[in-house]
């Protein structure tokens, strides 16, 4: 019944020379003719923006969108910790192998080795091509590089610019876009938001979208359509992702046929601020940065009341140098994240709501002075203080963990290119490269390795030897897509119930960190399979929509992006239910070792789940890639 | 929570940008001092949503003081009382249970009111779009560490390129202009190496680009300073006056 | 020379012209004032230095100069003002408080420079061009002394006087500090020292002026 086929495309040979092989091997475009070819770039994040900048500075014609009001707020700009390179300038032993090693592993095995390898090799280039566009990351009093290591290295190898790399790296790509627009290469279209996907004789060939400020539905046409369009982590409704962050566009890939990898696997971050309330809107997260110097722990005693401060050393427990003594605080972060869910489980949690657990820089300000601690992480405090109104300086931090970020997403091959031809998906919103967990600073690497470095040749290599016809927005494939898409938003206007659009994204969001959140059984994942369908019927019965769908009507955005929330919760469930192990970000209590620790099951799972859309109401169609890993052989990790 | 508030709101409320605005008057209550500005607006969203009323549209987005989206004059203070904070990042706590608060949108020429306390700053990009990058082409880019640059010199780019471009620094000054904005991009880019070849031509274009979208001229009044989120100094602005000028009487060669 | 014009059509141009006259003027107001100390002395002194100044060849271009100056600060200033106020057509309904940067001294320049500008006139028009004194004895020289009591034994005058001089001191006190800002001198190391200079300069000339005015009608208890 599907057709879908499953093809990774990675090419034969050594690893090390595949890419380099891939280049020489791959169709080029003549440059008069780039010209003559028009890319869309949805999303304007790390990803969207350098690939825009890129091709066009290479002579393609870009349309560019984003639903902010400028590019440069794409949410890229709150990654806070860093962005790994394998420079070795630290002379500490670092290697492209090592650092390639080092995300496979942390991955949990569950990544392609070819794509992570690949991200190994252009990290350096990385550095030099953010350097030379002005990105002022942390020196030395010599003028050379300073960086540091960062959740679950044992190298530095992180670069980093303040507590703001996201937000240089990023203003680096949109000041590239920017010029770009300058010139005419990159039309840019902000406050849009992509709401379908157009697809011509089985080719990605435009887009739908529509104006926030006026409400009309526009439409795109173009030869190939990219997305970087961010991950889904607001299924939860509470994340640190930004308030317009969604799935829907990566959701309507999949609609229109995408194969949707992975989504199971989301990572809790575990430094965030703690939760305050039912009214509260986002959490916030902390660089988990601050684990380089700061001491995680609980009290002993579950009935401990007394001030942090008040706690004598011998009643504290710090639980990761306990248990990981090697790593101690710096563990990965699905590892740093459950142990303060055990931690809290067990009633040892801190504050006013018991779900947090101490992050402490008494030490480390003896140690190294309150100067060298404010240097490294003064805005965080400032941050920190200005939430909580504590000062971090003298009382522990409170943190929990939270939703931040989501390694599935729509499934693509070595190319980057989707099921769909033609359909380009870069950064955090394609399923690559980190598998089941992605390590710290990595994320800002694959959204600047996808964007600068991979796409200019394998969307060179597609538009090279695929043979494209014209077609335009009169085309009748946009006139479908369009009544479909006016049908949505006007089945949204007339439902006229009685409740808002966050009513039922929380409740979403309550049954996804419940059952689907950071340990999962049979039992719940069954169980959510049953009570999400519930509560989306509800909304589609007793949702109400003031205003008018021809005009700014922010609730008929959140509509349209929850409507969505509700299939992909459905989607992670039944993933999560599927994977009978424990990997990376994805904790099946059924799957553990006796210390409480992941357990792979790779006998059976050993691959990328990667599922098929067949019709709403239709159960989808589950397809596995295989993977295997000859290069970095299969261990359980420890990090004891 | 104990320490629950009632507040009454006055709210810029404009149907679009070409229709005429005035103010409407709200009462919020149950308001917890630890609520952030936003979630209080929020609130007060959804209650108006559940009535079936349109709800007050702002821009906001990352929620933690880094995307630079929100952008609220409160009581006539840009992004409201606190010091280095964006509206999103102000708390309740910052006002007192009973207190009148008047929420107007950034107000200039050249950020025109989209609807309610939502404007255009497209401007701002306009503005980086006439030189606020270096001109490197991918592929194009040295070894990073073959340009050493001193300590002292990265990190006075680097306040600089903390900006968000919310809009603050204009919408606070009482002539609308938005030299800060401008300045701390041409002192970022300057003071580097790499972005130093086209300086002449980048501060030129970039105040001409400013200039023609209408903002206000300097007067040295400081507000821009105060109100900047991220703490951007006027410094920064003498600096690009300085290299602009130098424009006028030396040559590259 | 479109480059030229571009620089002084730009806002950081025209600012720069502010600040370069401003500067100049604000030497002026030195030299005035050290000039008037003559009058401490005695008529004699002061009718001479004055008579001095005006049987100088080359006066009439350090006028010329000097006119320009304020021509150029004025205009230039109106324009600003005009322009800034085009820039924001819809005013807030509150009003920034003061306190966040800006002072009293700041945001009222256009106003105590039009003030100094109208003064300005009539200062010209009351001595310079006023009623012409001489001195007895001396063929052509102009006593100015006298001038400055008959002018001064009126209160009023007195009093339009110290307005006058208040608003240089306010207009200064921001404008001195301001000119080095535009000009482009401004450094942690110099200028909080530069801000201090602003406020003592004001001090100096506006209580320095006023103080002639007072001595000058202390001189005669108001007869002459």
């Amino acid at each position: 019944m599907s057709s879908l086929k499953l093809d990774s495309k990675v090419p034969q040979g050594d690893i090390k020379t595949l890419w380099e092989d891939y280049k020489f091997n791959a169709k080029l475009v003549n440059p008069s003719n780039k010209r003559k070819f028009t890319v869309i770039v949805v999303g304007s994040g790390l990803a969207g923006a350098s690939s825009a900048a890129t091709l066009s500075e290479l002579g393609y014609n870009v349309l560019n969108f984003c639903i902010q009001d400028s590019p440069r707020r794409a949410h890229s700009i709150a990654a806070q910790g860093g962005i790994n390179a394998a420079t070795n300038y630290q002379g500490d032993g670092d290697s492209v192998w090592r650092l390639f090693y080092d995300t496979v592993k942390g991955g949990d095995y569950r990544a392609r080795e070819a794509n992570v390898y690949r991200l190994a090799e252009v990290s350096n280039n990385i550095i030099d091509q953010c350097v030379a566009q002005g990105v002022p990351f942390a020196r030395d009093y010599g003028g050379l590089y300073s960086m540091r290591s960062f959740g679950g290295a044992q190298v530095s190898r992180t670069f980093y610019a303040r507590g703001q790399t996201g937000q240089q790296l990023l203003l680096g790509a949109y000041s590239a876009m920017e010029k770009e627009v300058a010139k005419g290469g990159v039309k840019q279209f902000t406050r849009r938001e992509m709401v379908d996907l157009v697809v011509v004789d089985g080719k990605a060939r435009g887009i739908i979208v529509r104006n926030i400020i006026t409400g009309e539905i526009e439409r795109y046409a173009a030869d190939a359509v990219l997305l970087g369009t961010g991950g889904y982590g607001n299924v939860f409704f509470l994340s640190t992702n930004a308030m317009t962050s969604n799935g829907s566009a990566a959701w309507k890939a999949y609609k229109r046929g995408a194969a949707f990898a992975n989504p199971c696997y989301v990572q809790i971050h575990p430094t965030c601020i703690p939760v305050h309330g039912e009214l509260q809107s986002k959490l916030t997260l902390m660089s988990e940065s601050l684990r380089n110097d700061g001491r995680i722990w609980v009290p002993k005693s579950a009935t401990e009341t007394r001030k942090a401060t008040d706690i004598p050393e011998e009643e504290r427990d710090y639980y990761l140098e306990r248990k990981y003594p090697a790593f101690g605080n710096l563990v990965p972060r699905d590892v740093a994240s459950r142990n303060a869910k055990n931690m809290t489980d067990e009633d040892k949690g801190v504050g006013e709501t018991k779900l947090a657990v101490y992050l402490d820089f008494k030490d480390a300000i003896e140690r190294l002075g309150r100067d060298v601690i404010e240097a490294r992480y003064g805005n965080l405090f400032e941050m920190y203080e200005s939430i909580t109104d504590e000062n971090p300086y003298e009382t522990p931090m409170r943190i929990y963990p939270a939703i931040h970020y989501t390694m599935g997403g729509v499934w693509v091959d070595y190319n980057l290119q989707s099921t769909i031809p033609g359909l380009f998906v870069l950064g955090e919103a394609n399923f690559s490269d980190h598998g089941a967990n992605r390590l710290g600073a990595s994320a800002l690497m694959q959204g600047v390795a996808d964007g600068y470095f991979v796409i200019p040749y394998t969307l060179g290599n597609y538009l090279g030897s695929e043979k494209l016809d014209k077609v335009s927005i009169d085309h009748e494939a946009f006139n479908t897509v369009e009544k479909e898409v006016q049908a949505r938003f006007d089945k949204f206007m007339n439902i006229k119930g009685t409740k808002t659009v966050d009513h039922f994204h929380k409740q979403l969001g309550k049954l996804m960190w419940e059952y689907v959140g950071m340990a999962r059984t049979e039992e719940g994942l069954k169980k959510a399979l049953v009570e999400i369908p519930k509560v989306r019927e509800q909304f589609w019965k007793d949702l109400k929509i003031p205003g008018d769908s021809k005009d700014l009507n922010i609730e008929l955005e959140k509509a349209n992006r929850v409507a969505d929330f509700f299939e992909i919760g459905e989607l992670m469930a039944r993933d999560a239910l599927n994977r009978a192990e424990s990997a990376g970000g994805h904790f099946r209590l059924e799957s553990q070792t006796e210390e409480g620790e992941a357990k792979r099951n790779d006998e059976q799972y050993c691959n990328v789940s990667a599922w098929e859309y067949t019709g709403d109401n239709q159960e989808p169609v589950l397809h596995v890639e295989e993977l295997t890993f000859p290069n970095v052989p299969l261990t359980q990790r420890s990090y004891k | 929570m104990s320490d629950e508030m009632t507040l009454y709101l006055q709210v810029w409320r404009q149907k679009d940008s070409k229709s005429k605005g005035g103010f409407q008057n709200y009462k919020v209550e149950n308001v917890s001092g630890d609520m952030s500005f936003l979630e209080m607006l929020d609130m007060l969203n959804e209650n108006l949503a559940r009535e079936g009323k349109d709800p007050i549209q702002y821009d906001h987005d990352c929620r933690e003081g880094i995307c630079g989206a929100c952008s609220c004059m409160i009581n006539g203070e840009a992004h409201g009382p606190g010091k280095k904070t964006t509206t999103c990042e102000m708390h309740m706590r910052h006002f007192n249970d009973g207190d009148a608060i008047i929420i107007e949108p950034w107000r200039a020429k050249a950020f025109p009111v989209l609807k309610d306390l939502a404007v255009d700053r497209s401007a701002y990009d306009k503005i980086i779009m006439a030189g606020g990058f270096i001109e490197v082409k991918y592929g194009n880019a040295p070894e990073a560490n073959s340009m050493m640059v001193g300590k002292e010199v990265a990190d006075f780019a680097m306040d600089n390129a903390a900006c968000i471009g919310c809009g603050a620094c204009a919408a606070a000054c009482p002539n609308a202009s938005a030299m800060l904005f401008t300045a701390a991009k041409t002192t970022q880019l300057s003071l580097l190496p790499q972005g130093k070849v086209e300086s002449k031509k980048r501060v030129q274009s970039m105040i001409k680009k400013m200039d023609e979208l209408g903002f206000g001229n300097c007067t040295n009044e400081r507000l821009c300073e105060a109100a900047c989120p991220k703490g951007i100094s006027i410094i920064s602005i003498a600096r690009m006056n300085r290299e602009y000028m130098g424009t006028l009487l030396k040559s590259d060669y | 020379m479109s480059w030229v014009s571009s620089y002084f059509a730009s806002s950081v141009g025209k600012k720069s012209v502010m600040a370069l006259t401003g500067l100049s003027l604000v030497g002026f107001l030195v030299v005035h004032l050290v000039g008037n100390i003559n009058m401490l002395i005695g008529s004699d002194a002061f009718n001479h230095y004055s008579h001095f100044l005006l049987s100088f060849e080359g006066i009439y271009v350090l006028e010329a100069v000097l006119a320009a100056l304020f021509l150029l600060h004025a205009f230039f200033g109106l324009m600003i003002a005009f322009q800034n106020s085009q820039a924001r057509p819809d005013s807030y309904s509150v009003q920034t408080k003061s306190g966040r940067g800006t002072t009293f001294a700041s945001s009222t320049m256009p106003y105590t420079g039009t003030i100094i500008l109208i003064f300005l006139i009539l200062h010209l028009f009351d001595l310079k061009f006023g009623e012409h004194y001489s001195v007895p004895n001396e063929e052509g020289v102009r006593d100015i002394y006298k001038l400055v009591l008959v002018y001064f034994s009126k209160p009023l005058h007195v009093a339009w006087y110290i307005i006058a001089m208040i608003s240089l001191a306010i207009h200064t006190s921001h404008g001195f500090w301001s000119a080095f800002q535009t000009l482009g001198f401004s450094h942690p190391k110099y200028d909080g020292f530069l801000r201090k200079s602003s406020i003592a300069y004001a001090v100096l000339v506006g209580a320095g002026f006023s103080f002639f005015a007072i001595w000058a009608y202390l001189q005669h208890g108001g007869n002459v």
